[in-house]
């Protein structure tokens, strides 16, 4: 992150400002469009290979009571980031809604976390700059990196040096709000595995696999936040790491792969800045709890509409990932990644991981 | 008294001696005994009865007088009794009239004259006399001044019970400061219980009497309330009007009948009712006939080529003329036989009656009575001939086409049979008509195994009965239906029967909805008022008018029900609120509809409103005589409704107009404190001056902006209109130096050093209109906007 960035955010924001205040002055009522927010609106680009906004907007005008309230948030919140960004300080979202409390204009004040996360987002999508170019900080800080690599970290106080393996504890490396504040460099890693639960990381860490293997653990924590995204797509585009996501063999573990592969909804804007499509994913996949005779749990109704959803979601319209929900949804069944320790405790990072790593030709 | 038993052993018989004590009970002691039928059941209801027949007395004789009414009521409290004082600028009454009027029940000029007025019956005034006696002891004091009379005749009376005769006990002349006027004061065992209905029933009384002052004191009042006029307009004169023949009953009939000058029973409904004209007169007399003497069938005339059997029929009835004559008399009546489409048996003996004088007068022969009678007997056997034929076809067309051959056949033959059985000539009532046609379908049903049911049976008597003819015979002349119930009962069915067109309305005096509206203005501080005017309607022969009026929001009470006003020819009924049909009808209407809301979808509605509604009759139909509910009437019922519902329409698109406001409004006030903030926020910003936001908040508003420009002495106003609708626009500008060149045919007229320019423009949806004018030097302005509510305006001067 360099003062330039900081002074170009800035810039941006106060550029749309003007805008509306241009629209006053022509005597037209201020608005703001942005693309419609929905799975029915992303559309795969094919040069970037992720899946981004189409062309659908919505327009948020002062014609409307509701409008001109959320134009009102969007100045006032305009004003508090380009006051952070003016004193270099920075805040959580979080922090963020509890601070409109404070403004003097109640029609000002976000009625709930939701509104000002929105609010946010809005404010990327129509400036181009990153929420974290604003400073802003989601509430839970980035997972957890443990590995055979060597990166330098700007801190507020001063460059760190970190190699991910020597000079963590066994938690790992905390991975920064703002990954591009690291520089990579030096790593002895041949892939990334991305693992979807703390058990399954702290089993493969404990096991040794990252050193075995010469593997970057990154640890997804659940839906992976932004900062995580982006340093798995650095670590694959940088380093030249191939990426793989290991989690449970269920529709939502399906969906933080996507994820991370394609990009999210609500973050399509940044597809290309966050996602990586060469990402691979590992499992549990629905043949594997067949193949492995793995314990299982039924599957509950939301899960069977979650499935049927994903049939339907552009991003997983490939051979692939319709042959695995086909499965799923007719063997009725689902398995977490923890289940392998059925055929005892060594046998995900002895057998699983080195067998299905071999088909897909990583190892 | 003496048990039965024991005076039965006594010489003198029981009969005689139960005699002894009965006798003829005056009126006056019946209402003594009876005081709740006249609304004086208690003290405090006795008192706003009192009043309420003081006030209707006082405001009928000044309108009669043509006198705006000036009222004074007082109501004292003298300790154990309450006085209670009336006073009118009315003309007076003659002393002659004077103990009548107020000391003899049932006296008055109203109760048989068929005008709107409040008092009808003629015992309200001497009923309050009478209680006042009754429960006082003391007399009424009576002052009445006639115009023009020196001083003012002063009576003291009480009524004689037994008699239903005044009785004077004082009197004398006084001075009084009322040029013309009555005074009256009686003394009463009261109380103030009932405060609420007097205020209300005075406050009622302004508000349909908008053209009398009242004024109103009573003992908890330092100063006497005022009801001020709110038009100096007396209400139309009404003029008496005839009965109408729908409107009558029978006893009222046979009395009119007894006092009639006319003998002909065709001039006695043309003198004695109103809308009876020739015409009229002859449809009631036919349909007199058709009930007295009933119809006579007419049949269908033999076929062409039976006419020589007709002929030869004919003339083998006539005997003694020559064999020419003969023959053309039979040919001839043949030929005008076949010719006719039916024929009934006046109308043969009519046809038969002509023939013979022209055949006689071309044969100079004479076909005398008993040879035409002979003839019209032949020929009526051959017509009569063949009923069941007839019948048939007429059966056949009446009853549906499901009902087989053999039915059909079956009720044409004993109906058939009915006739030729039945009276004289074929003749039959339409009673008596229905009665052949039960007993034929009865046996058909019994004998054919067919139903009849009662539709087919009517539609069979309709279809035979229309094809039947009047008799041309004389109605009876007036002398003869005195005696004869019967008769005049045929002819009061027969009058009923008949179109007639509704009576008059002078005979009314409705209040006129722009008097109803101004009359609750005046009365009742709300942001609304509606009211409707019904044309007039007869409900039995008396013409009827219904008025409704609302008033809604403003000060009116906005918890609870709304008020219901009711009133019946300008008298506000104050008692029996359930049992009237105003109430009932008001229920009834889905208030929900005129957005006012109704718990559970009917009764009273809830709200800030006031529904008045006033029914204007000749005859108002009371439940009781104490005249404090409408009666259940249908066609009064119905008029209710539509004269409320015109006003609740008119109520309707105010609401509706007034949420679209508020929602406008309410819209406006969140955007227009939104705008201001954005545009602040936004100079925070950027760093610039506030930008305007008042264009996009007309825009928003869909408003009306109306923007100044100053531009070199020239002064532009441009009208942006941003709604959807086209305006019509008054718009003045108060300059302070002289306009010059004023654009858009604008005017501009000179006040004390101010100049007023007006234009009016009519700025079309979406459109834009800029008004110009010149000015020389600094000038001072102020523009105001008219032709356009506030909240869709917006100007920038």
């Amino acid at each position: 992150m360099s003062a330039d960035n900081e002074a170009k955010a800035q810039e941006k924001l106060i550029d749309l400002a003007a805008e509306f205040y241009d629209q006053f002055d022509r005597g037209e009522i201020p608005e703001m469009s942005v693309p419609t927010r929905t799975k029915s609106n992303i559309v795969f680009d094919e040069d970037e290979e992720v899946w981004v906004y189409g062309d659908r907007e919505s327009t948020r005008s002062a014609n409307s009571v509701r409008g001109a309230r959320k134009l009102l948030k969007a100045i006032y919140t305009i004003d508090f980031l380009s006051e952070q960004l003016e004193e270099d300080r920075s805040s959580t979202l979080r922090e963020l809604y509890y601070l409109s409390e404070s403004w003097d204009v109640d029609e000002a004040q976000f009625s709930s976390q939701d509104e000002s996360n929105q609010l946010v987002e809005d404010l990327e999508i129509v400036s181009e700059v990153t929420r974290e170019d604003f400073h802003m900080r989601p509430e839970e800080s980035g997972a957890t990196i443990m590995g055979p690599l060597h990166l330098r970290e700007q801190t507020r106080r001063g460059e760190r040096e970190i190699h991910c393996q020597e000079d963590v504890g066994e938690g790992g490396y905390q991975i920064p709000n703002n990954p591009d504040t690291i520089e990579f460099l030096d790593n002895d890693a041949d892939f990334v595995l991305c693992v979807e639960t703390g058990g399954m990381r702290d089993r493969l860490v404990e096991n040794g696999f990252d050193e075995e293997y010469n593997t970057i653990i990154v640890h997804l924590k659940g839906q992976p936040a932004r900062a995580t995204r982006r340093i798995t797509k650095r670590l694959h585009d940088e380093l030249d790491l191939p990426v793989t996501v290991f989690a449970d063999g269920d529709p939502w573990s399906y969906r933080i792969f996507s994820s991370v592969a394609y990009g999210s909804i609500k973050s399509a804007h940044l597809s290309e800045y966050l996602a990586t499509p060469e990402a691979q994913f590992i499992g549990i996949q629905p043949e594997d709890i067949v193949e492995y005779d793995l314990p299982t749990d039924p599957l509950s109704d939301s899960d069977i509409n979650a499935l049927e959803s994903e049939l339907e979601d552009p991003r997983f319209q490939t051979d692939y990932w319709e042959e695995q929900i086909e499965i799923q949804l007719d063997i009725e069944k689902k398995s977490e990644q923890q289940s392998l320790a059925s055929h005892g405790l060594d046998f995900v990072t002895e057998t699983y991981l080195p067998e299905r790593l071999t088909e897909m030709g990583v190892l | 008294m003496p048990s039965i038993q024991s005076t039965l052993g006594e010489d003198e018989g029981i009969a005689e001696e139960l005699a002894e004590s009965q006798r003829q009970i005056s009126i006056a002691e019946f209402f003594e005994k009876n005081k709740h039928m006249l609304g004086f059941d208690s003290g405090a209801r006795g008192l706003v009865t009192a009043v309420k027949e003081a006030v209707d007395n006082a405001l009928d004789a000044t309108e009669e007088a043509g006198i705006l009414p000036d009222i004074y009521v007082e109501i004292d409290d003298e300790g154990d009794y309450y006085t209670l004082i009336v006073e009118d600028n009315g003309p007076g009454i003659t002393k002659e009239q004077v103990p009548k009027v107020f000391g003899k029940l049932l006296y008055g000029s109203r109760f048989h004259a068929r005008e709107q007025s409040r008092g009808q019956q003629g015992i309200g005034i001497s009923a309050a006399v009478l209680y006042s006696q009754l429960t006082s002891g003391k007399p009424a004091k009576i002052t009445s001044r006639t115009k023009g009379s020196a001083e003012a005749e002063y009576f003291e009376l009480i009524i004689d019970t037994d008699e239903n005769e005044p009785e004077i006990k004082n009197s004398g002349t006084t001075s009084w400061d009322r040029t013309h006027g009555t005074r009256i004061e009686l003394e009463m065992e009261a109380n103030m219980r009932a405060r609420s209905q007097l205020l209300k029933y005075m406050q009622h009384t302004a508000v349909v009497n908008p053209h009398a002052r009242l004024t109103f004191k009573e003992p908890s009042m330092d100063e006497p309330r005022q009801y001020e006029r709110a038009t100096d307009e007396l209400p139309a004169e009404t003029e008496e009007i005839r009965p109408h023949p729908h409107g009558v009953e029978l006893g009222t009939v046979l009395k009119m009948l007894a006092a009639t000058d006319s003998h002909s029973v065709s001039g006695f409904v043309q003198e004695e009712f109103t809308r009876v004209g020739r015409k009229t007169a002859d449809s009631i007399l036919d349909n007199f006939r058709d009930r007295h003497f009933g119809r006579e069938a007419a049949w269908k005339p033999p076929q062409k080529h039976e006419k020589s059997d007709l002929a030869r029929a004919v003339a083998e009835a006539v005997s003694n003329k020559s064999k020419d004559a003969t023959a053309a008399f039979g040919d001839e009546v043949a030929e005008a036989i076949v010719g006719r489409n039916r024929l009934a048996h006046h109308e043969l003996v009519e046809l038969v009656a002509e023939t013979a004088k022209s055949v006689g007068d071309d044969h100079g022969e004479t076909f005398g009575d008993t040879v035409q009678e002979n003839a019209v007997e032949a020929a009526w056997e051959q017509l009569t001939d063949d009923r069941v034929g007839d019948l048939y076809q007429l059966v056949d067309k009446a009853t549906s086409t499901r009902k087989d051959d053999k039915t059909v056949r079956g009720l044409a033959e004993r109906l058939a049979k009915r006739f030729e059985k039945g009276r004289e000539r074929d003749r039959a009532t339409h009673d008596e008509l229905r009665e052949y046609v039960d007993r034929a379908a009865d046996q058909t049903e019994e004998y054919d195994d067919a139903t009849i049911g009662d539709t087919a049976r009517e539609n069979v008597v309709m279809e035979v009965w229309n094809t039947m003819t009047t008799v041309p015979d004389a109605v009876p002349k007036v002398r003869e239906f005195v005696d004869d119930r019967d008769m005049a009962s045929d002819l009061l069915e027969a009058m009923k029967q008949t179109d007639i067109i509704s009576p008059p309305t002078n005979c009314l005096s409705p209040i006129t909805d722009d008097l109803v509206e101004a009359g609750l203005k005046k009365e009742f501080d709300a942001d609304f008022y509606a009211a409707s005017t019904r044309d007039a309607d007869v409900h039995g022969g008396d013409p009827f008018i219904v008025e409704a009026g609302i008033a809604y929001g403003g000060e009116l009470e906005a918890d609870g029900q709304a008020d219901v006003l009711r009133f019946a020819n300008r008298v506000p009924l104050v008692y029996q609120r359930g049992a009237c049909a105003t109430t009932d009808v008001v229920k009834s209407i889905g208030w929900r509809n005129y957005n006012l809301s109704q718990p559970g979808g009917s009764g009273i509605p809830n709200g800030p409103a006031v529904i008045m509604v006033h029914v204007a009759s000749t005859n108002v139909p009371f439940t009781s005589e104490s005249k404090d509910a409408v009666a259940n009437v249908p066609e009064i019922e119905d008029e209710i409704e539509l004269a409320i519902r015109e006003a609740a329409r008119e109520l309707k698109s105010y609401l509706n107009k007034r949420k679209s406001l508020e929602k406008r409004k309410k819209k406006q006030n969140v955007i227009a404190s939104i705008l201001p903030e954005m545009a602040e926020k936004l100079a925070d910003v950027t760093g610039q001056e506030k930008p305007r936001y008042e264009d996009a908040l007309a825009r928003i508003m869909n408003n009306v902006l109306v923007e100044r420009e100053v531009e070199d002495g020239t002064v532009r106003l441009v009208v942006e209109n941003n709604s959807g609708t086209n305006e019509d626009l008054e718009i003045t500008d108060i300059v302070s130096a002289e306009p010059r060149n004023l654009s858009d045919g604008a005017t501009a007229v000179d006040m004390d050093g101010e100049w007023f320019v007006k234009w009016s423009p009519t700025v079309e949806s979406g459109d834009e209109v800029a008004l110009e004018y010149e000015v020389e030097g600094d000038a001072s302005f102020d523009v105001s906007v008219e032709g356009i509510e506030d909240p869709k305006l917006t100007v920038n001067q």
